[in-house]
């Protein structure tokens, strides 16, 4: 399944089809090829098992780190319910050396935070350094649409940002790295990591998935939370009118029939198809693949549970139990809607839980955001969507210099110390007075600290991941792990895990469209009927055939 | 003798004046209770916003809290200054490019004028590729530079054959008689023919105007610098802030700018055009008309 982004990306693919420019992206698209001839327009795996030699050596957190308050069930971080008193400071030297202005490209969602000169923040950080970082932040909705070009034309900065979910998306991607960045594989593999120890505090399967081509290309953001999505209800709102939260299929659409009131403005759902898939025991690995009993890759569009995922999400739009803002548009504000309390339930990543708990409470002193345990919709177990892949990448540029790999290295190393050291708090939340107040609690940002902190040095490192307390939301922690652990219990397993797949070119690009197609149906504008047909034209014209076998290639080249 | 005349020539009756007011108004209806309910919505208060599910449509109250944050010195006052000079710089470059070559393209003496037509209309037909786009305009040192939005689409294909069909128009004779009286082609074209076209370059200079207003993809492209946004790529990125990946211990988007502040932000990008538009209308059928049905 495709992350929260999916729909803003294809809104604009079409946006570009209308005014003639899909020419272009396709093109750029298809430049990206002159990065190199190679495997990766067929696909690529890597079996990151026969990778010991290429990984860096495990580290231990440095001294003084608090034990966390809830140990959690790995891929799930641990948590900790109360900010640390006392903050270990583990790197004592400035990492930067040159003087040499570095330059980095992250992204950002919302407004863009002012620039280096302009940005305390920035300033203060920089200090820390002892070198400057230039960033140029970029609108993350549309970043792809910058890499592209910016691949394409070889044109890359010392630090470059790449999301987890754009490496899915952009073709060759394999072959671009191999061109434009630097080979960290001699120094950080196995103990070389030493020099860079919070970097060596990542977890191995974060690393794992920073090697292409055999080689270690680059610094993985390890996760915090291994879930794309929740079905989120108002619990204050339901508990007003005596409900409680789905625990079946039917509940789900007696609850969402129930509540709808479409002359006092109220419906039930924005739209909830992944979480109505989940429910379905729908596949979701690698995209959407599972294995038959007989060992051979099959895809979610072609198993029975997705035809029945998909039945259940067009007869919900069918009943007009999704908000009209919501089924017209991809891009209707979905979080306004469930905040003013005009839909119920709604389908989000598990991070927009905390933010809107924090802002809307002041607003609604009742507001009570909480996800809705999954269920199976067939009976047995759920089947719960996740893996752990890491956020984002950090590459660095090629062909700086020995020395200047080194230093941006101890850069990125001092933007990764871990929670609970001085480190991370100014990296988090700036300088105390400016960017936030201390509270008994812990740092509260303030208002300047929204406005110049926009995740810019977070986004060109890492941190061994775990789930911090907010001020605002004190229950938010155990709430969120509580969910989370038991959740975990029932993730699904990735047959592919341990494999690093880069999907063939034809099936990477055909993704959107075919997902365009099947949104069609679910929201009425094609009839089911179709879907068959669909199916049957995916596996040649979208790639479902090639990816299938490059998947059972995959799969035995591994022995497995 | 017959007394017939065409329908449209009719004096409307009764019901068919009422039936084109009605189809008139439900038109203007369309467009105007959307931005009614955006400029609402940006004189809003929180609650206000809250209580109605996010868009506004019968004010409580007028909260101007909105204008005054974004007009307090902050990333979109900035972006308006540099769109306000994008706009003004580009729309003045465009014009004078576009006249230029335009002048030259309708006169059948110029050397090379088919030639160079034919080079013209065939950027109709193949676009150069986003990424050979990118190349040019990072090896000509434009990247993060404001040119970067106005040189590489300075002269529209579209613009210039609407004013060449305008200068085309223009009767021989008057061109022929300036040009026995001594003036040579600038004479010609500042003192007769740019006066005679004021309708066309009204309407080219609004499309150019309304084009970089708009700027956006460029932007995207070319500008790295954060204090060189326009307008359209800060509106973007606030409105649809919403859409931003969320991960369990923390939400990637920064304090999301409320509801008034986006459509404060979307009433100040339309304002300008809005402003303009009734100036300009007056030209806008004759310049585009004309300029289009001749040559």
């Amino acid at each position: 399944m495709t992350p929260p982004l999916a729909g803003a990306a294809t809104n604009r693919r079409r946006f570009l089809g209308l005014t003639g420019l899909s020419a272009a992206t396709v093109a750029s698209g298809g430049l990206l090829t002159a990065c190199g001839e190679g495997g990766g327009s067929k696909g690529a795996a890597d079996d990151t098992n026969k990778l010991s030699g290429v990984l860096p050596a495990q580290g231990k957190l440095p001294d003084g780190i608090p034990q966390p308050d809830i140990a959690s069930t790995r891929p799930v971080p641990d948590g900790y319910k109360k900010y640390p008193s006392n903050l270990v400071d583990v790197i004592s030297d400035k990492p930067g050396g040159s003087g040499k202005e570095i330059s980095a490209m992250t992204p950002a969602w919302g407004p863009a935070p002012p620039g280096l000169g302009q940005n305390a923040y920035l300033t203060a950080v920089n200090d820390e350094l002892g070198i400057p970082v230039n960033f140029s932040i970029q609108d993350g909705l549309t970043y792809a649409d910058k890499l592209n070009a910016m691949l394409g034309a070889r044109d890359v900065p010392e630090l470059l940002c790449v999301p987890q979910w754009e490496v899915e998306k952009l073709p060759r991607f394999a072959d671009a790295v191999e061109a434009l960045f630097e080979d960290l594989t001699d120094h950080l593999a196995g103990d070389k990591v030493n020099a860079y120890p919070m970097l060596a505090t990542f977890p191995t399967g974060a690393w794992q998935n920073a090697v292409w081509n055999q080689r270690l290309m680059a610094i993985p953001n390890p996760t915090d939370g291994p879930y794309p999505w929740g079905l989120f209800y108002r619990k204050d709102l339901l508990d007003a009118k005596g409900l409680t939260y789905p625990k079946s299929i039917d509940e789900l659409l007696a609850i969402g029939k129930q509540v709808t009131d479409t002359k006092a403005g109220v419906w039930a759902f924005s739209d909830i198809f992944a979480m109505v898939q989940m429910f379905h025991k729908s596949p979701a690995s690698e995209t959407g693949w599972r294995l038959k009993a007989d060992g051979t890759p099959e895809h979610k569009y072609e198993t029975p549970e997705f035809k029945a995922a998909l039945e259940v999400m067009a007869r919900i739009y069918k009943d007009g139990l999704v908000h009209p803002d919501l089924a017209a548009s991809k891009g209707g504000d979905m979080k306004k809607l469930m905040e003013s309390g005009r839909i119920l339930f709604m389908q989000d990543g598990i991070g927009a839980w905390q933010g809107m708990q924090a802002q809307q409470q002041k607003v609604t002193p009742s507001f009570n955001l909480q996800p809705v345990p999954i269920f199976s919709a067939t009976g047995g177990d759920p089947l719960v969507w996740g893996d752990d892949k890491p956020i984002s990448y950090t590459f660095v540029k090629k062909g700086v210099g020995k020395e200047r790999v080194e230093e941006l290295l101890r850069v990125v190393n001092w933007c990764s110390a871990p929670f609970g050291t001085k480190e991370w708090h100014v990296r988090e939340y700036g300088v105390e007075g400016k960017h936030h107040t201390m509270t008994a609690d812990g740092p509260v940002k303030t208002d300047l600290g929204f406005k110049e902190i926009a995740n810019q040095y977070f986004f060109v490192s890492g941190r061994s991941p775990v789930v911090q307390p907010w001020p605002e939301t004190p229950n938010y922690v155990s709430d969120l792990l509580t969910y989370s652990n038991e959740m975990v219990k029932f993730m699904e397993t990735n047959p592919w895990d341990g494999i690093k797949l880069e999907f063939p070119a034809t099936y990477k690009s055909q993704t959107v469209p075919y997902e365009d197609k099947i949104t069609d149906i679910v929201r009425g504008r094609r009839p089911l009927t179709e879907f068959d047909g669909l199916v049957t034209e995916w596996k040649t014209g979208g790639g479902g055939n090639e990816a299938r076998d490059f998947l059972a290639k995959a799969r035995s080249d591994a022995g497995k | 003798m017959n007394n017939t005349r065409p329908v449209w020539e009719e004096k409307p009756t009764a019901v068919g004046l009422a039936g084109k007011g009605a189809v008139l108004t439900v038109m203007a209806l369309v467009v105007l209770i959307p931005l009614w309910s955006v400029l609402v919505t940006s004189l809003s208060s929180r609650k206000t916003i809250n209580d109605a599910g996010g868009m506004v449509m019968v004010p409580k109250g007028i909260d101007a809290s909105a204008y005054v944050t974004i007009f307090s010195g902050g990333i979109v006052t900035r972006a308006l200054w540099v769109s306000t000079m994008v706009t003004v710089a580009g729309t003045l470059v465009s014009l004078t490019l576009t006249v230029l070559a335009a002048y030259g393209l309708s006169r059948p003496g110029s050397v090379g004028h088919r030639t160079l037509l034919f080079f013209f209309l065939l950027t109709f037909l193949i676009y150069p590729g986003l990424v050979p786009s990118y190349l040019v305009v990072t090896g000509v040192g434009l990247k993060d530079s404001l040119w970067a939005l106005i040189l590489p689409s300075a002269i529209s294909v579209f613009n210039l054959v609407v004013v060449r069909g305008f200068f085309q128009g223009l009767p021989d004779e008057l061109l022929d008689s300036a040009r026995i009286d001594g003036a040579g082609e600038f004479r010609i074209l500042w003192r007769i023919v740019l006066p005679l076209s004021r309708p066309v370059i009204a309407v080219v200079g609004l499309f150019y105007a309304v084009g970089y207003w708009n700027v956006w993809f460029s932007a995207l492209l070319y500008i790295d610098s954060n204090d060189k946004f326009p307008i359209q790529r800060i509106l973007q990125s606030m409105i649809l802030q919403g859409q931003s990946p969320n991960f369990s211990g923390q939400s990637l988007g920064s304090l999301p700018p409320t509801q008034a502040i986006k459509m404060a932000v979307v009433m100040v990008t339309v304002a300008p055009i809005v402003l303009v538009y009734p100036f300009i209308q007056r030209h806008f059928v004759k310049g585009v008309i004309v300029g289009a049905i001749k040559g």
